[in-house]
């Protein structure tokens, strides 16, 4: 479902997470840019339920629009590399499928498409990628056995009242870049500058890319390390290639910002956990500029001056270990 | 002196990715599989120092391939840790502690794992 509400302010947490979350209907997919813009995902025979309850809740300027038969496609691991994300996107353009909307997590770079594309996505990925587990698409096919009844056993554990999370990551020293693309420029332009900061070794911690209004745009979200690890400023070096490739686009940057990361368990397959994060954040009255939840993760993008409020209110929020000091690669 | 190679199995990628980020930065070099059957041939292809094993996972689960590691001479000296949310957070599930205990894994870490638990465990068994 694509939902946007362009004049109504602070709208996430009441109009769409809270209601979705007190029917039980979960998200398995769902991202939002800051502040009027959401795709989010249901079980399809939840998806005239949702639409109803966010209708219900809609400002009278709100615009809801419900895709009928889509599928989730992601692939893992990523490893920041926006190589693979532009790779991605460009398997997708090579396969003529039309894109809903892009998530991305700590590990996996996720797209809603058509469930009837999803075979010839299948077949574009495996020509340029290599999957170890899976020799073919044909294999590939065969393995995916209906997860239902293994979800239904696992997630069924998991309705506790304070929701477990494995790790609360921050990753501060981000930059956040917006901008509003032609739909085949995300299929084109994009993918090559992607490409090219793959080559300069960039790395995209979150991505996430929204259709505008009357489907001929995409709203686009990203963030990038602030500096190199020598010290230098990442920023003139993203905007360049942004330039080059996109050359009628102006990429907005805000900065610094920083990204926490919620880690599961099963995060894609269970409800309320989105909301809880949403109405915390809110509570606190702490901007959300971008979030992105697929797989097993919520990623967030966060005014770096906030960062520490944020650490202390989710820390609060959820049940999570200790130990969330800021780890690994940028 | 090279790097000690950890393997890590587990059918959730942001699981698998933030585990070894931690080992990472602890100056492991890790290896990624995302279900028994992609762990198995990453184990074909490098035998790890010590192999990290999630226990529920599709097409073959962690105490299948722990098993078949376990009663094969060429595999059975490799230390495994079972990575499991099996006991307290999953307690209707069908994979239990004693089917764990029979594949004699060397160790078993309830998820959530935090850091310094793993790096401790991993270095017990190296």
């Amino acid at each position: 479902m694509e939902s946007s509400s362009p004049l109504e302010d602070n709208r996430l947490g009441p109009s769409v997470c809270a209601p979705l979350a007190r029917q039980r209907l979960n998200l398995t997919f769902f991202t939002h840019v800051a502040g009027d813009r959401e795709v989010l995902c249901t079980a399809s025979h939840n998806g005239e339920a949702a639409l109803t309850l966010l209708r219900s809740q809609a400002a009278p300027a709100a615009s809801l629009a419900l895709q009928p038969g889509t599928s989730i496609l992601a692939v893992y691991p990523h490893d920041k590399r926006p190589e693979v994300i532009g790779t991605f996107i460009r398997s997708l353009a090579r396969a003529r499928v039309v894109i809903h909307g892009l998530a991305s997590s700590p590990s996996a770079i996720s797209a809603v498409l058509s469930s009837r594309r999803i075979k010839p996505a299948v077949e574009q990925l495996f020509e340029h990628f290599t999957f170890p587990g899976f020799a073919s698409p044909e294999e590939f096919f065969s393995a995916q056995a209906p997860p239902k009844e293994y979800l239904e056993k696992v997630v069924a554990t998991y309705q506790e009242k304070v929701n477990k999370v494995y790790w609360i990551i921050p990753q501060p020293d981000l930059d956040l870049w917006g901008m509003s693309i032609a739909t085949a420029d995300i299929l084109a332009g994009f993918a090559a500058a992607l490409m090219e900061m793959g080559e300069l070794g960039l790395v995209i911690p979150f991505l996430v890319a929204l259709p505008g209004l009357g489907g001929k745009e995409f709203i686009l979200s990203f963030s990038t390390a602030r500096r190199q690890p020598g010290g230098g400023d990442h920023g003139s070096e993203v905007r360049h290639i942004l330039k080059s490739h996109l050359p009628d686009r102006r990429p907005m940057r805000l900065t610094p910002v920083a990204g926490i990361f919620l880690h599961g368990p099963h995060f894609g397959d269970r409800y309320g956990i989105a909301h809880t994060l949403v109405a915390a954040l809110e509570r606190a009255r702490i901007s959300l500029l971008a979030l992105s939840c697929t797989i097993s993760s919520i990623s967030l993008i966060i005014r770096q001056k906030e960062l520490a409020a944020a650490q202390v209110i989710l820390g609060n929020t959820f049940a999570a270990p200790v130990e969330c000091a800021p780890i690994g690669r940028t | 002196m090279s790097a000690k190679y950890i393997l890590i199995v587990d059918d959730d990628p942001d699981l698998v990715e933030t585990v070894s980020m931690m080992l990472e930065s602890k100056g492991f070099e890790v290896g990624k599989a995302y279900d028994g059957i992609e762990g198995e041939a990453a184990i074909k292809k490098r035998r790890p120092d010590v192999l990290i094993l999630d226990v529920m996972m599709p097409r073959k689960n962690g105490y299948e391939l722990c098993k078949e590691l376990k009663s094969n001479k060429w595999t059975q000296e490799i230390p495994v840790i079972l990575l499991t949310a099996v006991g307290e957070a999953v307690p209707t599930t069908s994979y239990s502690h004693a089917d764990g205990m029979s594949v004699e894994a060397e160790d078993f870490i309830p998820k959530p794992v935090d850091a310094a638990t793993l790096v401790e465990a991993v270095e017990r068994l190296l």
